[in-house]
Parts: C-alpha cells; structure tokens; sequence
C-alpha cells in the first residue's frame, strides 16, 4: 500500500514535469510575438489543460492496455507470471525514467517527448522485468513509434500550407491591423492547443495510474466500460495544471525564439495545425507526442514564409534528442528496475527496493533543480535574443554576468 | 496499410482544419480590413463598407463555430458517459 501511494505521488510529479516541460507547446509562439504577456499565458495555459484533462479518456485507455503487457485485454486480471509487487515495480521504474530524462531535456533547453520519455521508461522496466515478451510490440508501434515518425512532417506540411495561404490572403492588408488582427486569432489557436495538451497529456498518467491500480485490484480492466475514478482524472488534471502554470522556460525559450523568429501570422497557422492534429488523434486515441507536432508546425511556419529564416542547427539537435529520448528513458526505466529488483531480493522487503530508487530520483531531481538555478531562465529574460554563436538556451547576458560571479580555480 | 490510412486520415483533417481554418480567418481579416476602410499599404484611402465588414464578421464567426464542434465532438465520449446524451448528433460517427 505504501508503495502504491508512493508510485502515484511519483506518477503525479511526472505528470508536474510534464506539463511545464509543454507549456511551450501552446505558448512559445504567443509569448514570442507579445501577443500574451509571458505570466498571463502560463496561467492561461495551465487552466486550459485542467479543464481539457476533463474532457476525453480515450488516451488513457490506449496507455492502459497498448504498451505493456501486465493485464489480460480481455478480462482484465493479471497475466500469469507477474505478481502485483513485480508490477508495480515496473510502472514505477517506468515513470523515474520519464521524470528524470524530461528534468535533463529541460535542463539543456530541448523540447523533447514527454510521452516518449514515458513510454520508454515503461518499456524498458517491462523488458527488464519480463523479456521481450512483456512489450506490447504491435502497440507500442501502431500507436507510438509510427506516429512519432509521422507526426513532425505532418503538422510541418500542415503549418507550412497554412502560413503561405495566410502570408497570400493577407499580403495587402495595412500591416498594423494584420499584426492585431492575428494577434487575437493566435491567442484563440494557443488556447486550443493548450486544451488539446490536456485531453493528450494528462491522459498518459491517468492511464498509468489507472494501470497501476489494476496491477494491485482496485480498479476493474475495463476501463472503457466503467470510467476512471473521479479523483485519478481530477489529480491528474491539477498536477498537469500547476505544471504549466509553472512554465518551462528554457523550453519555451528554445521554441518560441531558437527555431524560427516569429511573427503573429506565422503563430497562428502554426498553433492551429498543432490544435487540429492533436485534437483529431486524441479523438482516435492516438498517444500522440504533443511536443513533436508543436515542433514540426513550428518548423513548417518558418518553410511557409517567404524569406524567413530557419536555423537549422537548434532543429538538428532537438531531432537527435528525439531519436534518443525513447532508448535513453528506456534504459534509466530498466536500470531501476534493476536496482530495485537486487535491492528487494537482498533485503527482503518491497519497501526497501522501490524506496531506494525513489530517494535516487528525488535526489537527482534535485540536483538538476539546482543545475538550472546556476543560469536562470525565467519570464524575465524569456524573449531575449537568441545567442547565434552558441546556440544556448542560456541567454549570452545570463551566461556572462555568472562566470564574472565565480572565483577561479587558478588564483 | 491501416497505419498509412490512419497517416493519410490525420494528415486529410490537418490540412482542411489546420490549414483550411486559418486561411477562412485570413479571408474574414482581409474583408473585415477592407469593410473597416482607411489607408491601404500603397497609400490609397477607401470608404468604409459595411456589408463586407460584416462578411469578414459572419467568417470570423464560422471559424469559431467549427471550433466548437469539433471540441464537443472530441467531448462526445465523457459527454454521454456522465451526462447521457450526443451533443453532436448532426455527425455520423
């Protein structure tokens, strides 16, 4: 019991670290053309997905029943072979993989996958408890690599056509009533995206959590049938809610100035092709990643644009981020599991294993916390010019003004 | 082959959605603009006209209408779960 509490307070901080690593999803692109304030955007934003939390549980049926193989699909117990301590172990080390490469992709600025680094942290505890036969393989392909490669290029086509019919729909309109006009149409789209976000995202824990208590019998396998309790959708919606509202903002920062320098119209055709492909695969209860659709329109409104600039580098490494996030999640997920399987086996005790690899993660959580304090990134200096020498998220002011601070080693 | 349906199906609602929306808005802006009168990007002034203000209206607000629908449909399944009743009957599932 402890350790179920346990798992749902980490599964809850994933969904935390998940929502302000996306608040730039939504938001890059308004708080990039001033169209919101920076602190009215996040707040926006993260009321946005409390109430789009609400709205729709087809994604959590799909993490409940497509990536792991714990329960029998049809009814709903437990395979044979995996007892409930095993299976909690394994969604457990599953989300410290998650938790922890979202923490290190924050860290250096790069809007990586949440859902990826979930998933792979489940998949790779799974391969580590049971084989490759405790993988979903079909599922995990069907609805999470095929999408993942898919999704980029879609919603970059997407926001690219849709940024040169604007640029050529509007291009004799006086420029000042343009800019307002689209300014209000990117404040409508950003909030559409920010709602999509939580019909996705939030989705993904409240499917874990849900697993979770089907491993341990308190909730039925059918998940289609009965609904989810009340109170796993409303802590899933505050905890993704208050992790917006947070606001990652190295990686808004990345997103809204790195990729491309954006002008409202562009914002608007990028949130809107970002809004209706996550909307259209919630709806198919595709686990879609939010980030790499967000990105791929982000990207594509800076192709539809005549003349504009994109800077290909920052775009190369967030794509070799991409590649990584899922075997990198994977591998941490295994290694837990690892750890807490030897710790258990050599203590005797549930508790002892699984509370060690839960101190580990608050320990390392903290310390990339500290990391990201050393350079701060914050609504003050979100918008500030992007460093083209380095390509850091680090604003060049920020950097400088540190190493003055610290003594050196050589003195 | 599922796969690509599902590909194709997405990338079909992207475009007429996520790129058809956006260039109806586009339309809505440049009528609403033109209704509104005052000095154009090459310098010439013209009068105000209201009835293709209120046709960039009437679009803004089609836009608008979409968007709802397409939210309630997205909604249909916690709708009926909690609630018993199709908010979007008009559309075949």
């Amino acid at each position: 019991m402890i350790i179920l509490v346990l798992l749902i307070a980490t599964a809850l901080a994933f969904d935390f670290t998940n929502g302000f690593h996306d608040t730039g999803n939504a938001m890059a692109t308004s708080i990039a053309t001033n169209a919101l304030k920076p602190k009215t955007a996040v707040i926006l934003a993260g009321i946005l997905n409390l109430v789009g939390a609400f709205l729709s549980v087809e994604v959590a049926i799909t993490v409940t029943t497509s990536v792991l193989k714990i329960q029998d699909g049809k009814t709903g117990s437990l395979l044979a072979g995996i007892d409930p301590s095993t299976g909690l172990t394994i969604i457990f080390s599953g989300l410290i993989g998650g938790i922890l490469w979202n923490l290190l992709t924050w860290l250096f600025g790069i809007p990586s996958s949440s859902s990826h680094a979930l998933f792979g942290g489940l998949i790779g505890a799974g391969l580590a408890a049971l084989g490759l036969a405790g993988v979903n393989w079909s599922g995990v392909f069907g609805k999470v690599i095929l999408p993942a490669l898919a999704a980029p290029f879609i919603a970059g086509l997407v926001a690219a056509c849709g940024t040169w019919m604007v640029y050529r729909l509007t291009r004799n309109v006086a420029k000042k009533r343009r800019e307002d006009g689209f300014r209000w149409g990117q404040i409508a789209t950003a909030s559409l995206v920010a709602l999509s976000h939580g019909t996705n995202d939030a989705q993904k824990t409240m499917g874990v959590i849900a697993l979770a208590l089907i491993t341990t019998g308190h909730l039925t396998g059918n998940v289609k049938e009965d609904g989810l309790p009340f109170w796993v959708i409303a802590s899933c919606a505050l905890a993704i809610g208050l992790g917006t509202y947070i606001g990652g903002w190295r990686v808004i920062r990345t997103l809204g100035k790195g990729l491309v320098e954006i002008e409202s119209p562009q914002g608007l055709a990028a949130e809107a092709s970002s809004a209706a492909i996550i909307l259209s695969s919630s709806a198919a209860g595709m686990a879609l990643s939010t980030t790499h659709v967000a990105t791929g329109s982000i990207l594509g409104s800076g192709v539809g644009k005549p003349g504009a600039q994109v800077r290909w580098a920052v775009a190369g490494r967030m794509a070799a981020a991409w590649l990584i996030t899922l075997p990198a999640a994977a591998l941490v997920g295994a290694l837990s599991f690892w750890l807490s399987n030897v710790v258990k086996n050599a203590s005797g005790s549930d508790l002892a294993g699984d509370g060690l690899i839960f101190v580990i993660l608050v320990g390392l959580s903290g310390f990339m916390y500290w990391r990201a304090q050393q350079q701060k990134v914050d609504h003050n200096n979100v918008n500030a010019d992007w460093d083209d020498t380095s390509n850091s998220v680090v604003p060049a002011d920020e950097r400088k003004s540190k190493v003055v601070d610290q003594p050196t080693a050589s003195v | 082959m599922n796969y690509l349906e599902a590909i194709l199906k997405v990338l079909a609602v992207g475009l007429i959605l996520g790129a058809g929306l956006p260039a109806i808005f586009a339309i809505g802006l440049v009528a609403f603009s033109k209704g509104s009168g005052g000095v154009a990007n090459d310098g010439t002034t013209t009068a105000p006209n209201p009835a293709l203000k209120f046709a960039g209206l009437l679009l803004f607000t089609l836009v608008a209408a979409v968007i709802v629908i397409a939210i309630l449909y997205i909604t249909k399944g916690t709708i009926q779960h909690h609630f018993g009743f199709n908010p979007v009957p008009f559309i075949p599932k």
